[in-house]
């Protein structure tokens, strides 16, 4: 409390500006400063752009500096930076959705039943030590070079994370509240609706933050391995021509991506978890 | 204490001697064993007693004598080992709610994602009860707990009696006729403890409920209960059976004043101490 908001967002800019600025300038300053061998090549960039550079990228990528105009543009490139974006995006959507949502179905009904969660546990406990990332050719394979291998894969990497929190908060529900619920003539089903869902949300959204990033990850690299489309497909172009601007401008779009989605599940949990104190609506 | 002549509760009285032959709660040679490691534990031995229409037993004993076990025999939450309970004369089945009955627990079993008024409704709103009549009957029940201003606080806003009276509604808005609680105030300062006391008295005689009120505080059982059973050490068997008659309406705090509170309050202390002693000679 003792540093105000103004000076928090002070050194943010500041920070900001400093990376920026060396970024931009660093590599030729240290060139002409220092010694040849003590030159950072990290700045180099050959490797790592620069600000100028990756907007001038993203002004020719997102169609914005093309002489033809910017419809024109959008629509002679099938991977433009708009398409690859949205195709990356929805990917991930789906591939979240639906991994979380079985992962969630998954883990409530082996956490309500010892039978099933006996007979399952060792399968899933055996799937889930294999890296995912060796799978993804398999489901290029089985998929194809389209978006369903990317969903595929996403929904991969999520359904485990979600299916092991769902299944540990179904487990970690209070009995006598279950207990209380009976009592109050709720039924099996009320009970897993209105008492094992509600008190094992939080364990579940606990998962879901990780998870939209993993589900990003799993789409990216899907588009690395064989795509027609997406930031990843992007990326890989980009690095076909050895370019680091268009590279970047690429991750950085990822980045925004993953903010999005990231802000997306956290006002979900906030709004579901406001009984909760740490999700308690300041005033 | 002297109670003005009250002619609704006089009223109750008569109703009451009349049905006094009808026995809503009938345990009979009830046990329980809990397998333990391999080794067996008798927690409960041979217990029988009746309860009957709106009388209000408290359940007396030390820490760890069965008093909880045998409560959730009676809700049918626990399967028992042996022996019988009837409720109103039918034989109770393990897992199967009967909706005469509500239970008020030990621990806080709230539910913390619900605010005030959505926990005491809770039970209204599974039934399916129209939207419109809940929130009457809701407004009513905070209104009675004294929440007024609270129903739209989630539990963890209010204190531990606050919370207790919102449990105690949440069971008591169903009308149950008869009403099991296990040291419902067992977690409260004293001062809170006489408050949640006064509630439930008054309560109890506007409605006259048949209560069965497990407790290991003599004063809070001849505070509140017409008779209390005596549970000896573990394994917890019945000891002994004793009548209140303090007058009715009763002062949580006055009622401590009577002669008879008094007199039982030695006698069962006596009592209770010796069973004390054996558990701690364990
Ligand atoms: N599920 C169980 N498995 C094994 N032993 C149990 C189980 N539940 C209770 N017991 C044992 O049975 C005995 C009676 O327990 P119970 O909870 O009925 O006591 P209580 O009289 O309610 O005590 P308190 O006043 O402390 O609540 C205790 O010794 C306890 O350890
Ligand atoms: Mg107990």
């Amino acid at each position: 409390m003792a540093k105000s908001r103004t000076v928090i967002l002070f050194w943010q800019l500041a920070i900001l500006a400093a990376v920026l600025v060396i970024w931009q300038w660093g590599f030729e300053w240290s060139k002409a400063l220092l010694p040849r061998a003590y030159v950072p090549k990290i700045l180099d960039p050959y490797f790592v752009a620069k600000p100028s550079l990756i907007w001038q990228s993203f002004l020719r990528l997102g169609c914005f500096s093309d002489t033809a105009g910017f419809t024109t543009c959008i629509k002679g490139n099938d991977n433009n930076l708009w398409l690859a974006t949205l195709v990356t995006l929805k990917n991930t959507w789906w591939g979240f959705l639906f991994g979380s949502a079985s992962g969630i179905a998954a883990g409530l009904i082996l956490g309500r039943s010892d039978f099933l969660a006996r007979v399952f546990g060792p399968y899933i406990v055996a799937l889930n030590s294999i890296p995912r990332i060796a799978l993804v050719p398999l489901v290029i394979l089985i998929f194809g070079l389209g978006d369903l291998s990317k969903i595929a894969t996403a929904w991969l990497v999520v359904f485990f994370v979600v299916f092991f929190n769902t299944f540990e908060g179904t487990r970690a529900v209070d009995r006598d509240q279950i207990a209380a619920a009976r009592l109050l003539g709720a039924s099996e089903f009320t009970v897993l609706r209105t008492v094992v869902i509600p008190s094992a949300l939080a364990w579940v959204f606990a998962s879901l933050l990780p998870a939209v990033s993993f589900a990003l990850i799993g789409v990216i690299v899907g588009e690395f391995i064989g795509a027609e489309r997406g930031l990843g497909k992007l990326i890989i172009e980009a690095e076909a021509r050895a370019n680091a601007s268009e590279m970047m401008v690429a991750i950085f779009v990822m980045m925004f991506v993953g903010i999005l989605l990231a802000v997306a599940v956290r006002s979900l949990q906030s709004y579901l978890l406001r009984w909760q104190p740490q999700f308690e609506p300041s005033a | 204490m002297m109670a003005a002549p009250n002619p609704g509760l006089a009223r109750a009285r008569e109703d009451d001697d009349r049905a006094a032959a009808r026995t809503r709660i009938a345990v009979q040679g009830l046990a329980k064993r809990f397998n333990t490691s391999g080794r067996e534990f008798v927690a409960v031995d041979d217990v029988s007693f009746e309860v009957k229409q709106g009388e209000f037993v408290a359940l007396l004993g030390p820490s760890g004598c069965g008093k909880s076990t045998i409560l959730n025999m009676v809700a049918g939450l626990l399967p028992r080992s042996g022996g019988r309970i009837l409720i109103d004369e039918d034989t109770i089945e393990t897992g199967t709610v009967n909706p005469r009955v509500g239970y008020v627990f030990q621990r806080d079993t709230l539910f913390p994602w619900r605010t005030v008024e959505q926990n005491i409704g809770y039970g209204l709103e599974i039934a399916g009860l129209p939207k419109a009549e809940r929130a009457r009957r809701v407004a009513s029940a905070v209104e009675k707990a004294g929440l007024t201003g609270f129903a739209q606080s989630f539990p963890r806003m209010l204190s531990g009696g606050m919370r207790q009276r919102v449990a105690l509604m949440r069971t008591l808005i169903l009308e149950p006729e008869i009403l099991l609680m296990d040291e419902p105030f067992g977690a409260l300062d004293t001062h809170t403890k006489l408050e949640m006391h006064k509630t439930l008295l008054e309560i109890w005689e506007r409605e006259r409920q048949t209560v069965l009120f497990v407790t290991h505080d003599l004063g809070e059982a001849l505070t509140l209960a017409s008779r209390i059973i005596l549970l000896s050490a573990r394994p917890g068997r019945l000891k002994e059976d004793f009548d209140v008659a303090i007058p009715r309406p009763r002062d949580p705090v006055a009622v401590r004043e009577t002669a008879e509170f008094g007199r039982l309050y030695s006698h069962i202390w006596h009592s209770l101490g010796e069973e004390f002693r054996r558990t701690r000679a364990d």
